[in-house]
């Protein structure tokens, strides 16, 4: 069943856009000054953060060609001499593919399950970026503050994955209980 | 139908096809995009001022109520010490007051020496006053992003204050904005002296809350509550900023130094115009936007 109208045909953009653009806050809210103990030190990882959960539920909405721009410009914003551009891009698309890859063992699961996938991925993007920083810059760089923040993106993501699944465009209840957990790779449920 | 379903499912495979193939591509594209960014720094030197010019407006849109917040709970949290507070800065204005009438002393003869020995100081600095609207704090960079640029007369280079001390230095200039980069950043190279025995050192930053002073030669040596400033080598920094206070030092240790600007809880800045960057001739404006001053190339 289709409505069609001015609101539905709004409907249909903000569920297609919703993604791209609380990607793009948050790489905004990346250099927000919120100078808060803990919040700021997961603010880094946020992108990744929606990067994955959005990858979980509808891919197609996060196209890999804007994770390569939302990731350069995130390299372009948090700067550094000398910093590699295009490492955030690099690690976004590889947590898509991930997780579209192995959709079957993060959606429809058990959330201690999603939670360990996250872990994953996660500290792989954490350690690619280190290491291109530090091959870029050519400096043994103390991994201590990267490591730090991925612990408590690790303890905040139970927290925040909730929050974006809400603020996730979910599809009308038209994903019949009994499909769920069942998706095959590349299957998305539009 | 059968026919149709045949083309549905040849479809699907070469969309899988294609699919795999994107990630091949998006993954080289990544790559590409880290090699000419390694190979073609003014490119994107370039490329960084733009998105930083494009996003501050939004930046400054999310800063401000955070700067509120930050300010309310700040107040809130003084209340509770507002008595102990009082008295300690009663004691420290009456000290401060003694201090002044040296300072003021000290000045005036120092006024009156100049002018018999005809001595002429440096440029005359300018402040520009500026707000940070964004941090650019993450793993591996110390620094801020600022709502001033070109337009005000922002160059890469000039030192940032704040009331404490020496915060940085200008990295990027941008139309309307600016980065800082923190002198406790990895990149950061700062020539500085002792200000009780005025020897010369180099503070390097290390991505820490602390620094890192190297000294060329020492015969007098630095201790703990040795001040730092900068010495105004370079040409770039006017003398004498406070930037620091060692907080560790001794035989065998390297010296550590705590800077005077507290980081977590920067908002308005100052950026010294000093007339003149290290690297351009008196009275020649800056027609190209200079590498900064500092690390680069060391």
């Amino acid at each position: 069943m289709k409505a069609d109208g001015i609101l539905a045909t709004l409907d249909h953009w903000g569920r297609l856009l919703m993604p791209g653009v609380v990607l793009l806050f948050f790489v905004l809210l990346t250099l927000a000054p919120l100078h808060v103990p803990y919040i700021s030190d997961i603010l880094p990882l946020l992108p990744a953060l929606t990067v994955f959960q959005f990858s979980l539920a509808t891919p197609e909405r996060l196209p890999g060609p804007l994770l390569l721009v939302m990731g350069v410009l995130l390299d372009l914003l948090l700067g550094g001499p000398g910093a590699p551009v295009g490492v955030s891009a690099l690690g976004f698309v590889l947590i898509r593919a991930q997780v579209v890859a192995n959709r079957r063992f993060l959606v429809g699961v058990p959330f201690l399950f999603q939670w360990i996938g996250f872990c994953l991925l996660i500290l792989g993007y954490v350690v690619i970026v280190w290491v291109f920083t530090a091959l870029f810059t050519w400096t043994d760089l103390d991994a201590g503050p990267a490591l730090g923040q991925y612990l408590v993106m690790v303890v905040a993501y139970p927290l925040l994955a909730p929050l974006l699944a809400r603020v996730r465009p979910r599809d009308p209840l038209n994903v019949p209980e009994p499909s769920r957990g069942t998706a095959q790779p590349g299957e998305t449920t539009s | 139908m059968a026919i149709r379903d045949d083309f549905e499912v040849a479809a699907g495979q070469v969309r899988q096809a294609v699919q795999r193939f994107a990630l091949a591509l998006l993954v080289i594209g990544a790559f590409a995009i880290m090699l000419i960014g390694k190979a073609d720094t003014v490119l994107v030197e370039n490329a960084r001022v733009l998105a930083l010019d494009l996003a501050s407006p939004a930046l400054e849109a999310i800063a401000r109520p955070v700067a509120v917040a930050n300010r309310t709970i700040a107040d809130l949290r003084e209340f509770a010490t507002l008595r102990e507070e009082n008295a300690r800065l009663r004691e420290e204005n009456s000290r401060l007051l003694s201090w002044q009438t040296a300072a003021r002393r000290l000045e005036n003869e120092n006024d009156r020496l100049r002018e018999l020995s005809q001595f002429h100081e440096g440029p005359e600095a300018s402040f520009i006053t500026a707000r940070i609207v964004g941090d650019s704090v993450s793993a591996y960079v110390r620094g801020a992003l600022l709502n001033v640029g070109r337009k005000a007369g922002v160059a890469p280079g000039q030192a940032v204050v704040t009331a404490e001390g020496l915060a940085g230095r200008i990295a990027e200039v941008g139309d309307n904005s600016a980065r800082v980069l923190f002198v406790t950043d990895v990149n950061s190279r700062l020539p500085v002296q002792i200000e009780r025995t005025r020897e010369r050192a180099i503070l390097a930053g290390d991505n820490s809350s602390l620094m890192r002073l190297t000294l060329a030669q020492t015969v007098q040596g630095v201790q703990r509550g040795d001040r730092i400033v900068t010495s105004g080598h370079g040409g770039s920094f006017p003398l004498g900023i406070p930037v620091g206070e060692v907080v560790q030092a001794g035989d065998g240790t390297s010296v550590k130094v705590r800077p005077f600007a507290d980081f977590s809880r920067l908002e308005f800045v100052r950026v010294v115009d000093y007339g003149v960057t290290g690297l351009v001739g008196a009275g020649n404006p800056p027609a190209t936007p200079l590498p900064p001053v500092g690390p680069r190339g060391r």
